[in-house]
């Protein structure tokens, strides 16, 4: 009989404990560390050749002048540094290993589990940050808007990271079925580097493609907050740009449940 | 009073029916075609407070799915299952935190960080009180010896440490029962004796229900009175050690040293397993002939200079069992 038990409490706890030991055990990889900040000078080094090379051949499009797309750049790598992180992949690398079993038989939420782990993940990797954004300073300049837009922006990666996590999320959730992901993985992570904006900005896209790019989910995570940041997109479109990027995570966040659910109950009923 | 209580459990698989190739792994796609695997048919079992069980059968024979059953974390096809009066996959965090499991062939602790973290971060899971937990560190690090080890990263520790630091982690939270899945796997005699010895303890001085699945029957014999037999997802056998031991070891053997060389050797109701030199092992059933007697007839014929009596093996008991089935009419009958 349900209900016969009083519910346990809920602790935050123990999910608190999983992000610190996701930190410890990214700070364990310490080589990693340096070349992920070396891997940032240089492709932004070769960003600023690439643009400046293209600007000084081409007449500049009227969307972003050099200095503004260099900006975008950096402040793109920036965001790459949290935002190319697959912070759920200890659920497939569980279900793969068949470990999740264990999970399960912890008096945890499973899900949240992995939250507080991809989250501990992406906080260690988000102190990286600061020391590239020091090496960035060196080699490109880098406007600063407004406080308005700075907050913006700000508001803008944050949901824009969610749907990112609900993009992982989902991509991870298929491991319940196939234990393998790293082919459909690939593919996303081509669309998302060229679609979203992470790369190229998509003002610069032929119209028809932009109108393709707006079917998607992946302009909400790099192009919205840039072009925020960088002020394209100004303050008087700031509430339709929120608008679209949360329809994405509400959408992306229900099928990330429906995902885990499926994926749960198979596991129970079928045992992985 | 009852901790554990299953009736009739039972978990049947379904697959979904593949024929080979690519064309079949196609046509698998759109398939509403069905197979189905009883891994558990019906397993009726009652545990009392205290107990330590030896769940045994051949592989494939449902021990894990029962195990899984147990824990919560599959769910029955059909029948009924109480553990610690909490119905596992109903109430999966309740029942974990009654549990504590210990595989031997999967790890619970944290790969890349410290065995120490591990603990700490699973005193945080179960919510143990700090002096308690300081407590069962103290008593389990003695026991274990973790103190050489607590600061390696698990990944570097070699299988009896790990092992060792499973076991701890299991019981951290003072978990009414655990389940022990092959513990001893692997492990050399001196790290198995280690784990018997403080599963042992653990069993007597705390009054943890223990299940423990095994192939290494010197677990068993080790450690736990009543065995439950599990074979094709049926109990087969539910009972003492030692009722089995007398129901189905129908046959003792005498290892005999003859003082002298003969050349013909033969004794009436014995019969000749091996003869190597002068060194004899000779089969005969206890329920026709009593030790006395067979000596006696020996000692009448022959000249000995050393005489050995081998009990049945629990391991060859079981052997039989897997092969021939558990049936009460078999006892007493010449194998």
């Amino acid at each position: 009989m349900i209900g016969t038990l009083p519910r346990r409490r809920f602790r935050i706890e123990p999910y608190v404990e999983f992000a610190k030991r996701a930190i410890m055990r990214e700070a364990t990889y310490r080589f990693d560390v340096f070349t992920s900040i070396a891997s940032f000078a240089i492709r932004l080094y070769l960003l600023k050749t690439v643009w400046t090379a293209l600007y000084a051949h081409n007449p500049a499009p009227q969307e972003l002048s050099l200095p503004a797309i260099l900006t975008y750049s950096t402040v793109a790598l920036l965001m790459g540094l949290v935002m190319d992180i697959d912070q759920t992949r200890a659920l497939h690398e569980r279900l793969r290993e068949g470990s999740i079993a264990t999970d399960f038989m912890k008096p945890i939420s499973v899900p949240l589990y992995f939250f507080a782990e991809g989250t501990g993940e992406v906080l260690f990797h988000a102190v990286l940050m600061l020391p590239s954004l020091v090496i960035a300073l060196f080699l490109v300049h880098v406007d600063v808007p407004g406080p308005a837009a700075l907050a913006a922006f700000a508001l803008s990666f944050l949901i824009g990271y969610l749907v990112g996590f609900c993009i992982n999320f989902i991509l991870n959730c298929t491991a319940f079925w196939t234990l393998e992901i790293s082919a459909g993985q690939m593919i996303v992570t081509w669309v998302s580097d060229l679609l979203g904006g992470e790369l190229i900005p998509l003002v610069l896209f032929p119209p028809a493609l932009q109108a393709v790019v707006e079917t998607l989910p992946f302009a909400a995570m790099f192009s919205t907050p840039l072009l925020i940041y960088v002020g394209t997109i100004g303050p008087d479109e700031y509430l339709r740009a929120f608008a679209s990027q949360v329809f994405w995570f509400v959408l992306l966040a229900g099928i990330s449940t429906l995902m885990w659910r499926a994926g749960a109950k198979r596991v129970v009923v079928q045992g992985g | 009073m009852a901790i554990i209580e299953t009736v009739e459990l039972r978990k049947v698989f379904r697959s979904i029916v593949r024929s080979p190739g690519i064309a079949g792994a196609v046509r698998a796609l759109f398939s509403r075609e069905y197979e189905e695997k009883v891994a558990v048919d019906s397993v009726t079992m009652t545990l009392a407070e205290g107990e330590l069980v030896g769940y045994l059968g051949p592989n494939g024979a449902g021990k894990s799915t029962t195990i899984k059953m147990l824990t919560g974390i599959l769910v029955p096809t059909s029948g009924a299952i109480k553990v610690a009066g909490v119905v596992p996959h109903r109430n999966r965090q309740a029942n974990a935190a009654n549990i504590g499991v210990v595989f031997g062939q999967r790890s619970q602790l944290y790969w890349d960080l410290p065995l120490r973290e591990s603990f700490e971060l699973l005193r945080s899971i179960y919510d143990v009180p700090r002096d308690r937990y300081r407590q069962n560190m103290a008593h389990f690090s003695e026991i274990l010896g973790l103190d050489e080890f607590m600061g390696t990263p698990v990944r570097q520790l070699s299988l009896g440490e790990r092992m060792r630091g499973d076991f701890a982690a299991a019981l951290l939270h003072d978990p009414k029962i655990v389940y022990l899945d092959e513990p001893t796997i692997g492990l050399d005699v001196e790290a198995k004796e280690a784990i018997r010895e403080f599963v042992g303890r653990i069993n007597r001085e705390r009054g943890t229900t223990v299940i423990l699945t095994t192939h290494d029957l010197a677990d068993v014999e080790r450690l736990s009175k009543r065995i439950i037999l599990i074979d094709e997802g049926t109990v087969i056998y539910d009972g003492t050690l030692a009722r089995l031991r007398t129901e189905y070891g129908t046959h003792r053997t005498l290892v005999v040293t003859l003082a002298e060389t003969y050349e013909e050797f033969a004794v009436e109701g014995g019969e000749i397993e091996s003869r190597e030199g002068n060194i004899v092992k000779l089969r005969f059933n206890q329920r026709r002939l009593s030790a006395e007697t067979m000596i006696r007839r020996l000692l009448d014929r022959y000249s000995v200079s050393d005489i050995a009596i081998i009990e049945p093996e629990i391991e060859s008991i079981v052997r039989r069992i897997y092969r021939e089935g558990y049936n009460e009419s078999a006892v007493g009958s010449p194998s």
